[in-house]
């Protein structure tokens, strides 16, 4: 029997597992009569798990650094200053002289600092996690427990839990572990970065309803649809492994009735490149160049961003390579650059506006290293789009800027060619402008993550707005429809590269709206692919039809879910 | 000895900036405490708990008040990380 709970999907990938629950905090039993407990030796006790807990983080730390990164790794020095807090040593102290062994000692201690975090809003409460976190390695330690080995589970394993600690998730290992869910937790809790960072499927919050799931049983965890299924569909379970194991096509993915759509990937990395290939990406449908820009001290000049531009397209020597311009703002500090703290970074100076803006050599330096790429052998597939553009006199302005660079480089006698341009849509402003924008260009890109975040204003990282972010309510999908249609009208092209665009259940609402191209993670493409061939344009325009007059998400879910059966 | 700060750190004093700011409190033997401006509440700027708990953000003033031989120093050190953008060392 399918039983299908709702949580947070925190990455856009899926995996089938069997499952195990990890359950970290055993239950204390009643503490022995306090004549019994010699204070010393439990003060003793008590020194001697803090020490070990100190060495263990450490330890904790460095491995996180090496795994998955430097930011992720400093959650364990805050633990470390948790673990040395005189406060919770007074408090320990106290409780081992009222009579109480060190372990109990330590739960009592730790209550009223939890209690006091878990009352407070945003990032304050999960202080509280980190709190529990300390307090259970703690109790472990002292229970004279060694670590459960998380990093040594059976392969195919799906982890589910009350919650996951950053010491927890730091020692899955993604080989053997298909994916996680846990009863509490936001998309900016630990776990939820971590699972990103090692892009392991993963839902959090799906409640207590997750309790009621035996260990043993299989499951499906699904970051897309944000949801936990156990004993999945065949059909769900083929199209979760399908990421991994379905047919890859390398040819392009057809309709019944022959329209083509483009399928390309989305990078963030070089590193990322083999996957896309190996996958059958027609193409790079968005690749972030941040990465290009990102810890180090200096920005990277015209050569190093030439070297790589030249790289991933040489990789993709017969198809369309986008490039998105940087696309930074005050979320995403970068030491070399002037970023003035933003009362409310996302609607702030970022993307066009800071390369228009205090970045302008910056962005100058990468056109530069466009043009010279635009020119090189496999540059005919070159494509430049500009982030974040919310006016047409923006757009004016990014594209007067590739004229004087194209001119300089003319004068200098370096040979460069000027690539298709586009830009993303991602403000209802370019929803509403999208014909003029489209005029003066090749191409639109809708990034639905942002669109939906500014067409719903809700922040896409605040767990208590998530079910307004979500680009089924039917205003994103009207916004994206006036898009379609706005740049169809002008002769430009049109794709989406949001995680809407990986979900394989969404393909047809999507073809039948229209997208000429599609662009995700590499996982998804098998499984997208798939589900365009399939798909019927007939029955597709007639479900767009009905989704678009839906008036509620709930409605548009509906027509969703009986597809052309309801027709 | 006593001395007022504004917080420059991004993430204000949570997450690493708070690690930090513990930290070098502890370094020295004299007692500092650490208190909004605005407010007269002061804190054991040796305690984590402590010192996350008040809830000081970006752009916030702080007053330090360091009692000890080391006093100077020790408001100097801190004085530094609450300066200092949280990136520097990356």
């Amino acid at each position: 029997m399918t039983t299908e709970l709702d949580g947070t999907g925190v990455t856009p990938l899926s995996g089938v597992g069997t499952a195990l629950w990890y359950e970290p905090d055993a239950d204390l039993p009643e503490p022995p009569a306090s004549e019994t407990v010699d204070a010393d030796v439990e003060r003793a006790a008590f020194e001697q798990a803090r020490g070990r807990a100190h060495e263990e983080l450490e330890c904790e730390r460095e491995r996180v650094r090496e795994r998955v990164g430097k930011n992720e790794a400093e959650v364990f020095d805050a633990h470390v200053q948790f673990l040395k807090d005189p406060q919770i040593t007074d408090a320990v102290e106290e409780a081992i002289d009222d009579g109480l062994p060190a372990a109990h000692a330590v739960r009592r201690a730790f209550e009223d600092p939890i209690e006091q975090f878990e009352g407070m809003q945003g990032r304050m409460a999960e202080r509280a996690d980190d709190l529990r976190d300390v307090r259970d390695r703690l109790l472990r330690i002292l229970a004279g427990g060694d670590r459960t080995d998380l990093a040594d589970l059976p392969e195919g394993t799906v982890l589910l839990a009350d919650r996951l600690a950053p010491s927890d998730t730091a020692q899955l290992d993604p080989e053997r572990v298909v994916g996680f869910a846990t009863v509490t937790g936001g998309r900016t809790s630990h776990a939820a970065i971590f699972a990103r960072s090692l892009a392991l499927p993963a839902v959090v919050g799906v409640g207590q309803a997750l309790r009621d799931i035996p260990a043993g049983e299989e499951i499906l965890v699904d970051g897309v649809k944000s949801t936990v299924t156990v004993d999945p569909a065949t059909e769900a379970r083929k199209r979760a492994v399908g990421g991994l194991d379905a047919e890859v096509r390398y040819e392009p993915a057809e309709t019944s009735d022959g329209k083509e759509v483009e399928v390309a990937v989305n990078l963030g990395t070089l590193a990322e490149v083999n996957a896309a290939v190996e996958r059958g990406a027609d193409g790079v449908g968005l690749l972030r160049t941040e990465f290009l820009f990102l810890d180090r001290e200096t920005p990277p000049d015209e050569d190093e961003q030439y070297k790589a531009y030249t790289k991933v397209l040489s990789r993709f020597p017969e198809s369309q390579v986008v490039v998105r311009t940087f696309d930074v703002g005050g979320d995403k500090p970068i030491p070399y650059l002037d970023q003035p703290a933003e009362e409310n970074p996302f609607l702030g100076e970022r993307g066009i506006r800071r390369s228009l803006g205090p970045d302008v050599d910056l962005f100058e330096t990468q056109l530069r290293a466009l043009l010279r790429a635009a020119e090189s052998e496999h540059g005919d597939g070159l494509a430049v789009m500009f982030p974040l553009v919310a006016t047409v006199e923006e757009l004016d302005a990014a594209l007067d800027c590739v004229e004087t660079v194209a001119a300089d480089l003319t004068a200098e006698g370096v040979l460069h060619e000027v690539p298709d341009l586009g830009a993303m849509v991602e403000t209802p402003a370019a929803t509403f402008m999208a014909g003029e924008l489209a005029d003066r260009l090749d191409f639109l890109s809708i990034g639905t993550n942002d669109l939906t975040q500014y067409v719903m204003a809700a922040d896409r990282e605040n767990d208590h707005v998530a079910d307004l972010h979500d680009p089924l309510h039917p205003p994103v999908l009207r916004a994206i429809r006036r898009t379609v249609e706005a740049g169809h009208g002008r002769n430009a092209w049109v794709g989406m590269c949001g995680e809407m665009a990986g979900d394989p259940d969404l393909s047809e609402l999507l073809v039948g709206l229209g997208l000429d191209e599609l662009s995700m993670s590499a996982v998804t493409i098998p499984a997208v692919k798939a589900t365009v061939s399939e798909t019927d344009a007939g029955r597709a325009h007639a479900l767009v039809d009905r989704a678009l007059a839906a008036e509620s998400r709930e409605e548009v879910r509906d027509v969703l879910s009986d597809g052309g059966d309801g027709l | 000895m006593e001395r007022t700060v504004t917080v420059v750190p991004e993430a204000g004093l949570h997450a690493r900036p708070a690690s930090k700011f513990v930290q070098a409190a502890n370094e020295f033997d004299a007692v500092v405490t650490i208190a909004p401006a605005d407010d007269g509440e002061s804190v054991n700027a040796g305690s984590m708990l402590a010192v996350t708990g008040l809830n000081v953000e970006h752009g916030d003033v702080v007053r330090l008040v360091a009692e000890g031989e080391d006093a100077e120093k020790a408001l100097d050190a801190l004085e530094g990380v609450l300066s200092s953008p949280e990136d520097d060392d990356r």
